[in-house]
């Protein structure tokens, strides 16, 4: 039953980089060291640690200080909302492992997004209140796409913090921003964002999975929330992860070096295949900012379809698609984006999430697309019948 | 075309079920019962799993597919029935509870709401003219958990693995490129899952120690955590060091005593004769005093009895030779040659 399978669930996971590989390999073995012992092999291995983790914060324009590795997004989402008190506002279109960190909190606004999923500026700037400690956006959705007008945001915080200063309240007020999904296909650098906090994941940009970090600004009081050895300058403690480390800064260099043609491939196989299922099927509604999207990114609905069926014919095809955000699928519930951007159910129900990455090229996407109009069209007849 | 609903359960039994169905020209419909959902911490019960794997067999079969949600009822009907029962100090059988009151009637009657004709299960079993007759995989047979579906019940069902072995059920699957064809059975309770009885009971009964008693002397020989979780005829678990093992031969709920004995041959533990209540007799009508063969678990060897009624209407069984551990609230269900007759629960 071997087939050569097509991916296109890039948002869910990438495969991790020949090269990526083969720069952890040799911290599993030979230079499996503790980068804490006191002999001289460990000290270099110490040594290649910090030299990844400078890697890693140059690639977002930041200091290797300021950087606290974790393991994944979901953890450094929780350090993130665990360094503040107060209030807290995010949107409702966010990944799980923040609006479950919002709801951890004593007071959480989700600011609403419209329904291209964009959330505005000025939604967040009337969701601030003077106790409010934390704003969370994601960089880019990771159902939709969409790519938040993250600056923007960043002035509403900026002007917030400075009345604060003028008024003589200390309160702090910081922009965290979930990158995960922007690795690789836009601009993360720490500075232009405008960001206070930022956190960024391996597994999604062809590196390891339960690698992550949080960087915060010097002026973040980040709060730990594993004690022990005092690892991460007692941010993190536990035996540092060495390999996973050290394929994360491979991964964000390349993934820096390859910015630019690679999002402009992918917007282009994308588009291609955009254009060639809108004309198979005129009723299908594809949903995210036009212009503002992720270029690998395809979020398409197939009115009163169930897009799950869609997904194990494709699936059997060897074609993989995701029908929503990934843990939502698995729960068998209806992706609280969708419901939030306002598709009908039977529109959100017929949901595909289609997602290109590194190994996407015109010929997979040319199969991909002709295979996905032949699943869509056999279950419209299907139900017709 | 007759309409056929198909419980899906995303095994191989029910998906070959739905699959033979399809070729013998049934416009079958497959339909997931979404039972137990609970996902407590650190316990993963696998239901979004198997939904997901009955609904690619759906796919697969170009079948249509629903979710029938009888959470609520299986909660009130199968998992309260028997937190219930343990708290009663018995020993039920939910299998046998959900047939009875979701498969069979829950089921049954929002598929034939739904458009349906007949509905069907991959339960190892036959039905001819309204009555339950073994699988002709006698090691597989699931009768015992079928007796107290109603002969109603069973004219509206078919089961088109009572005539193949397990071996031919995982052939014939894999020959059609099922995909659950090599997927494990699953073991026991679904919503107990991997966890255990006395786990998942702890979740809603509160350990309270008490005396672990010998039978014959009276003495005190050690603690326990809590009568509930001690069955007759359970042998591990007492925590009583040395000799010759212990066997539970009772317990006292309200004093929450458990009481044992080294005696394999304790009376206690052996019995010839076992009153039944709640009786069920499939046909509707009860069966002649006489003999039939009757089995007290599932997969245990049928065995003779003699069958008489009481004044009150309950029934006695009295074994030939004696039965070991029948316990209150277990099911014992009655046999004539290849025929389900009913049964009725221990006393």
């Amino acid at each position: 039953m071997e087939q050569t399978v097509i991916y296109l669930d890039y948002a869910a996971a990438t495969p991790v980089d020949p090269k990526v590989h083969a720069a952890m390999l040799p911290f599993f073995s030979d230079m499996f060291y503790n980068p804490s012992a006191p002999y001289s092999p460990a000290l270099e291995v110490r040594r290649i640690y910090e030299d990844a983790k400078n890697q890693i914060a140059h690639a977002i324009g930041g200091r290797g200080d300021d950087i606290v590795v974790t393991a994944g997004a979901t953890e450094s989402i929780a350090l993130a909302f665990g360094s503040v008190d107060g209030h807290v506002v995010t949107a409702n279109i966010e990944h799980h492992a923040v609006l479950a960190a919002a709801a951890h909190k004593t007071e959480a606004t989700l600011v609403a997004a419209n329904e291209k999923g964009l959330v505005s500026a000025e939604s967040v700037r009337a969701a601030i209140r003077p106790d409010t400690q934390l704003v969370s956006i994601a960089l880019a959705n990771n159902e939709l796409g969409t790519i938040q007008p993250l600056r923007d945001i960043a002035e509403v915080v900026k002007k917030e913090r400075m009345r604060r200063l003028d008024a003589g309240d200390h309160t702090p007020i910081y922009l965290h921003s979930d990158a995960s999904q922007g690795v690789g296909q836009i601009d993360v650098n720490v500075a232009r964002l405008g960001v206070d906090m930022l956190t960024l994941n391996a597994s999604k940009a062809y590196g390891p999975k339960q690698v992550g970090i949080l960087w915060a600004a010097p002026m973040v009081q980040v709060r730990p929330l594993v004690f022990g050895g005092g690892q991460e300058r007692g941010l993190r403690s536990g035996t540092e992860n060495v390999p996973g480390v050290v394929g994360f800064a491979v991964a964000m260099q390349r993934a820096t070096k390859h910015r630019k043609s690679e999002t402009e491939r992918l917007a282009k196989l994308r588009n291609t295949m955009q254009r060639a299922l809108t004309e198979a099927f005129p009723e299908a509604i594809i949903s995210g900012h036009e212009k503002s999207r992720l270029a690998g990114h395809l979020h398409i609905s197939f009115p009163n379809l169930d897009a799950e069926r869609v997904l194990f014919s494709l699936e059997s095809k060897g074609v993989l698609v995701a029908t929503g955000s990934a843990c939502a699928a698995n729960k068998g519930t209806r992706s609280h984006v969708l419901t939030a951007i306002g598709l009908a159910p039977e529109v959100a129900d017929g949901s595909l999430r289609i997602t290109l990455g590194k190994l996407s090229t015109d010929e997979t996407i040319t199969r991909a697309t002709e295979l996905i109009i032949e699943t869509v069209q056999a279950e419209y007849n299907r139900k017709a019948a | 075309m007759t309409k056929v609903y198909v419980g899906m359960s995303g095994g191989v039994d029910s998906s070959l079920t739905a699959a033979l169905l399809v070729e013998q020209g049934y416009s079958v419909t497959g339909v997931y019962m979404k039972n137990w959902t609970q996902d407590l911490p650190g316990m993963r019960c696998p239901w979004a799993d198997d939904l997901a794997d009955a609904k690619r067999v759906a796919v697969h079969l170009g079948i249509d597919f629903k979710v029938f949600d009888f959470e609520n009822e299986y909660r009130q009907k199968v998992v309260d029935y028997m937190i219930d029962e343990y708290r009663a100090g018995r020993t039920p059988n939910p299998d046998i509870m959900c047939n009875q009151e979701v498969k069979f009637k829950l089921f049954l009657e929002a598929a034939l709401e739904d458009g349906a004709d007949l509905i069907a299960t991959g339960h190892y079993a036959r039905v001819a003219d309204g009555q339950l007759l073994q699988a002709v995989d006698t090691n597989k047979d699931q009768t015992y958990f079928l007796y107290r579906v109603t002969k109603k019940a069973l004219e509206k069902t078919l089961f088109p693995l009572g005539e193949f072995t397990k071996p031919e059920v995982r052939e014939m699957a894999a020959a059609r490129g099922l995909i659950t064809a090599r997927k494990k059975d699953s073991q026991g309770i679904c919503f107990v899952g991997q966890i255990g009885i006395r786990e998942f009971l702890s979740q809603y009964v509160e350990q309270k120690a008490g005396d672990i008693i010998d039978a014959q002397t009276g003495k005190v020989l050690g603690r326990h955590d809590g009568a509930i979780f001690y069955t007759l005829g359970q042998r591990h678990g007492l925590d009583i060091g040395g000799g010759l093992p212990y066997y539970v031969v009772g317990k006292d709920m309200d004093k929450n005593e458990v009481y044992v004995t080294t005696n394999l041959n304790d009376e206690a533990l052996w019995r010839n004769d076992v009153m039944l209540h709640s009786l069920h007799w499939i046909s509707g009508d009860a069966p002649a005093e006489g003999e039939y063969m009757v089995r007290v678990r599932h997969r245990a060897k049928l065995t003779p009895v003699t069958l008489t009624f009481g004044e009150d209407g309950l029934v006695t069984l009295h074994f030939k030779d004696a039965e070991r551990a029948v316990a209150a609230g277990q099911s014992l269900v009655m046999y004539d040659g290849e025929r389900c007759l009913g049964g009725g629960i221990v006393a």
